[in-house]
């Protein structure tokens, strides 16, 4: 990192704790490229160490070394609108001349991590760490991305959503989805009863759909986007059909739910139900769920695999 | 520009087999990058080839002889695909959420394809997991609602499980019988439906072809049917109360004539025929709630057959005793053609010909049985108030069928006079099939000898012929007299037929047949008259009655001389006068002399034609000549009445021989006299051979006249031989010399020789 050609030619390192045995995610930085960022648990404590190598017989003069834990919402079309919810800092060292090449241990122990890390269209909650060697001129930097995931538990007899809806004389129908709040890894498990069809329906299709808010009051802005496209029916059911629902979402690039982070913003979720009838007019209704992360499952036996992979509804 | 076709036009065979050929290229070629990639053990990428392939059979563009060969090719690759698998997993390279993975499919139709794949694979490696998949795979499917699409995915799920069905002894796999049947019989239920919604897709007027797609598909649906009779585990008791419940309550509340035909007909032939006696009552009970369109006939009659066919098998348990086949099945007829009032008549007639045949060939002493059908046939004609059967009609056609069948399976008219309810069915006819029948039952007694030995039966028997016996007040007014002549023969041999050992009887019977022959006119008189009155004569062999048996045998003929008949009569007189002649009864010489004088009353007064009179003649001297009962008193004037007859005889030549013929007369006649020996009165035998020589004499022809010598000449030489002794050898010469010259004069003309 060397970005005028002369200097120090000091080389700063990040090194976490444990990296090798903490869980990663694939974290894509541009179209092409995707880096592994290390995840963390809110209260988890951040430590590791920080080394900085100089070329044999080199020296850097500092103004003291420091490393931050920041977190940052940044919304992207508004590039002033940066904000900072958490900055720590710890100094690993004043003002002084290094000879050779130090390693400088750190922790932020216990850090609260109240949001969820988070990647969208308009709109990102980063964490990293950042080590500064204050310099006369230009201080060196080095940043290193982490990941947080808010682990969430809820009840899992949450009430299901049942509605009946419809076009009177048209299109009648009820349905049922097993829950409100799924989990990531969950399977939306439910059912569509027809109790009134006099359309003639070409096929019915399950949607994910994600909206980002960003904004407040007037300036709102939502950023709309399908992240699942699931055909549940072919074909035109007659009056007392039952169509079952089955949607796993681990296969899906999903988040948990996020209601007004830091009043910057939020991410929700829902399900459109879809029907295309046979001159392409759509019906559909929408309902909100709630996504929510919950803790890793260990890998299980083919046995209750099967079993979670043939859950129906009612059944 | 162009039209675009909607989707419901008829569709084009060119076009079609283009977009059959692109989606069979595309499967080729997906299939062939899916290998490649399980091959490399990609098999993520393989099942997305996979998924590629199956996306084809997403179309609506093909007929469904086209979308079954493009199910079939893309089949054979998914075979593969579940081999690689099975071999996977046997293997231990166990993917544990292959299950859930192919269910990320975005598209329902190649998900379920796969699910399907994949889930018998799990079933074969996990015997555990089989009752949870095949309940998932078989609800999953309600998915495809699309009737051509469903039925295809639906039947791959039914082929792909074929052999992993818990069947029997599945102790301890987790899975039971009790899951195969609800599984094949839900799936069978969502097939059912899909297919009878074919029925009301689209534009009506293209019901045709919709009916005819649907006709195609319907061995989809049955192989459920199929599947389910293939489980060994079955027994009658499962069948009666869950497999045939389920299925006849699909079939009946679907309410689809095809479907409801078709499903019947399938149960009774992929279920075995043990089954369809325990559960009779229900599948009949059933066949009575199907639509009114359905053609319950065949089904019926089919079930029925293959009953019949069990019952008389040679090898077979026969009909077990608890098993009132024959109760039941009368009942429910009668139910279903309550129930079903539109029922067409010739179609419950043809069920009960169908039921006639069912109950001779599983119980063939209970003619009652068979009765009973007939009753029951009657009364359906009551209640509906069908009168007259027009001729040529189905219903005739049916009805027909029905009363032969008792005809021909009892071969006895006895039998038939049983039946109580024959003829009340029989008269529902028209006059040409009744004619037939009647024509059928006297021939069937022809032919099996059946001797009717009791007046009531000979009663009843000709009454229920009558259209023979007797004009009928519906009979056409043009006769083919051929035939008519053909049927009084028969009627005619058939009074042979009338007969008893019990002398009393035997006449008893012989007085109604009378009685019935004596309605049928004049024309019929002349066939059936003579077989009656040569029955009687037969009979006369009894003191008591024979005075009787002639006086009632004069009556007969006389009515036939009424009829204007005479050759007929003269000939029975003269029969009778033989048969009386030979009977010792007390006044037999009186009733033969009658009968001859009767004779020749008619022979007075009815014969004109000259042939027809020497006829009678020459039976005259002959009857007199065979009669050994007169007195010399009866006995002179007939011999002289007969000479008298002869020598007034128009022609020349009939003369001549007549009187030749007399002769005989006088030489072998008996009398009480002569103590029934020959009289041999020469002299008179003389006389009247020299009266023919005389009248041959005046005959002006030749060749006749040379013929009639020859003639005499042979009586001649009979009674020459015979000793008679007013004949000498220069009698013979002279007659002799006489033909000689007669026969030079003749070669010396042109005539030739006759």
């Amino acid at each position: 990192m060397n970005f005028f050609g002369f200097g120090s030619g000091a080389e700063i390192e990040i090194l976490l704790d444990g990296a090798d045995k903490r869980k990663k995610v694939e974290h894509k930085t541009s179209e092409s490229k995707t880096e592994e960022l290390s995840v963390y648990y809110d209260g988890e404590t951040v430590s590791g160490a920080v080394s900085i190598s100089l070329k044999p017989g080199g020296k850097l003069e500092h103004k003291g070394i420091k490393i931050e834990l920041i977190g940052q919402i940044e919304i992207l079309y508004d590039r002033a609108n940066q904000h900072d919810f958490a900055t720590l800092t710890k100094q690993l060292a004043s003002t002084g001349i290094l000879n050779q090449s130090k390693v400088y241990a750190f922790e932020f122990p216990h850090v609260e991590k109240p949001y969820e890390s988070y990647f969208g269209s308009n709109v990102r909650l980063r964490y990293s760490l950042r080590v500064t060697v204050g310099r006369r001129l230009t201080d060196l930097t080095k940043e290193l991305e982490f990941v947080v995931h808010t682990l969430s538990t809820y009840p899992d007899t949450s009430s299901s959503i049942k509605m009946e809806v419809g076009i009177e004389d048209c299109l009648h129908i009820e349905f049922e989805y097993n829950k409100q709040k799924y989990h990531l890894k969950d399977a939306i498990i439910g059912k569509i009863y027809f109790l009134l069809v006099r359309v003639k329906i070409r096929h019915m299709e399950m949607h994910v759909i994600k909206r980002e808010t960003t904004g407040t009051g007037p300036n709102v802005y939502h950023d709309d986007d399908t992240v699942a496209k699931f055909e549940i029916m072919d074909g035109a059911p007659v009056k007392g059909e039952s169509i079952p629902i089955r949607l796993f979402l681990a296969g899906y690039n999903l988040t948990p739910s996020m209601r007004e982070i830091n009043r910057k913003f939020s991410v929700r979720y829902f399900l459109n139900l879809v029907l295309i009838d046979e001159e392409d007019r759509r019906y559909f209704k929408q309902q909100e769920i709630i996504l929510w992360r919950k803790g890793d499952i260990p890998s299980r036996q083919i046995n209750t695999n099967i079993a979670e992979s043939t859950k129906r509804f009612g059944a | 520009v162009y039209l675009t076709m909607g989707e419901s036009s008829v569709p084009n065979s060119e076009e079609q087999e283009r977009l059959l050929d692109e989606a069979l290229q595309v499967v080729k070629m997906e299939s062939f990058q899916m290998k490649r990639e399980l091959d490399k053990n990609k098999l993520m990428d393989g099942l997305k080839h996979a998924s590629e392939l199956l996306k084809e059979l997403r179309t609506s563009a093909l007929t469904p002889k086209n979308y079954y060969e493009l199910y079939m090719a893309v089949c054979d690759e998914l075979r593969h695909l579940q081999s690689y698998l099975t071999d996977e997993f046997q293997k231990g390279r166990l993917v544990s959420d292959l299950y859930e993975l192919v269910q990320y499919a975005g598209n329902i139709i190649p998900r379920l394809y796969l699910l399907v794949t994949v889930g018998v694979v799990y079933i074969k490696v996990k015997p555990g997991c089989c009752e949870a998949i095949l309940k998932d795979l078989v609800e999953m499917c309600r998915g495809v609602q699309h009737p051509l699409r469903g039925l295809f995915l639906r039947n791959y799920l039914l082929q792909c499980t074929k052999n992993v069905l818990p069947d029997g002894d599945a102790e301890g796999k987790g899975a039971t019988i009790q899951n195969s049947i609800d599984f094949i019989l839900l799936n069978f239920a969502e097939m059912n439906k899909l297919w009878v919604r074919m029925q009301h897709l689209g534009h009506s007027r293209e019901r045709e072809r919709r009916e005819r797609e649907r006709q195609e598909l319907r061995i989809l649906v049955g192989t459920n049917l199929v599947r389910l009779s293939q489980l060994e585990a079955v027994d009658v008791n499962s069948y009666r109360k869950i497999v045939l419940n389920g299925i006849l309550e699909q079939a009946v509340n679907c309410r689809d004539a095809i479907a409801q035909e078709y499903l019947m007909e399938c149960i009774i032939q992929v279920f075995p025929d043990e089954f369809h006696l325990q559960t009779l009552r229900s599948f009949l009970r059933a066949c009575a709630d199907l639509h009114p369109q359905v053609n319950i006939k065949n089904t019926i009659i089919a079930l029925i057959d293959r009953l019949s066919h069990f019952a008389t098998k040679d090898d077979g348990p026969g009909i077990p005793n608890d098993v009132m086949l024959f109760d039941i099945f009368s009942e429910q007829l009668a139910n279903i053609i309550e129930v079903r009032p539109q029922m067409k008549m010739e179609d419950v007639v043809s069920m009960q010909t169908a039921l006639v045949n069912l109950a001779f060939n599983c119980y063939p002493d209970r003619t009652d049985y068979v009765d009973r059908v007939l009753e029951a046939t009657a009364q359906v004609f009551d209640t509906r108030n069908v009168e007259i059967v027009s001729n040529g009609s189905h219903l005739c056609k049916e009805m027909c069928e029905l009363l032969q069948v008792p005809i021909a399976i009892y071969n006895n008219i006895l039998t038939i006079l049983q039946l109580q309810f024959f003829a009340p069915l029989y008269e529902h006819l028209d006059y040409q099939s009744r004619k037939k029948i009647a024509v059928n039952l006297v021939s069937n007694a022809l032919e099996h000898n059946t001797v009717v030995s009791s007046p009531e039966q000979a009663d009843s028997f000709l009454m229920l012929v009558s259209p023979l016996i007797q004009d009928q007040s519906d009979q056409p007014s043009d006769i083919d007299e051929e035939d008519f002549i053909e049927e009084q023969g028969l009627v005619g041999r058939f009074a042979h037929l009338l007969y008893s050992d019990e002398p009393d009887q035997h006449f008893q019977i012989l007085r109604k047949a009378q009685t019935h022959f004596a309605k049928g006119g004049n024309k019929r008189m002349k066939f059936t008259f003579p077989a009656v009155v040569c029955a009687t004569y037969e009979d006369a062999s009894w003191q008591k009655k024979c005075q009787k048996c002639f006086e009632s045998c004069r009556a007969v003929i006389n009515n036939l001389c009424q009829a204007e008949y005479s050759e007929l009569p003269i000939r029975l007189f003269l029969q009778g006068a033989l048969s009386a002649s030979e009977l010792e009864f007390e006044n037999h010489e009186a009733v033969a002399y009658e009968f001859i004088s009767q004779a020749f009353s008619i022979y007075e007064e009815e014969i004109a034609d000259s042939r027809a009179q020497l006829a009678a003649v020459m039976l005259l001297i002959s009857t007199i000549e065979k009669c050994q009962c007169f007195s010399e008193e009866s006995h002179a004037p007939l011999r002289t009445q007969c000479a008298h007859a002869a020598s007034r005889l128009l022609k020349k030549p009939d003369q001549s021989r007549a009187v030749a013929h007399v002769a005989h007369l006088f030489w072998s006649g008996c009398t009480q006299e002569t103590e029934r020996k020959e009289m041999h009165e020469s002299r008179r035998v003389v006389e009247c051979l020299k009266k023919a020589v005389r009248t041959a004499n005046q005959c002006m022809e030749p060749a006749v006249q040379l013929q009639l010598f020859v003639e005499i000449l042979n009586k001649y030489i009979y009674f020459y031989e015979r000793g008679c002794s007013g004949i000498t050898v220069d009698l013979l010469n002279q007659l002799i010399g006489k033909i000689r010259e007669e026969l030079s004069n003749l070669e010396s003309s042109d005539c030739e020789v006759i």
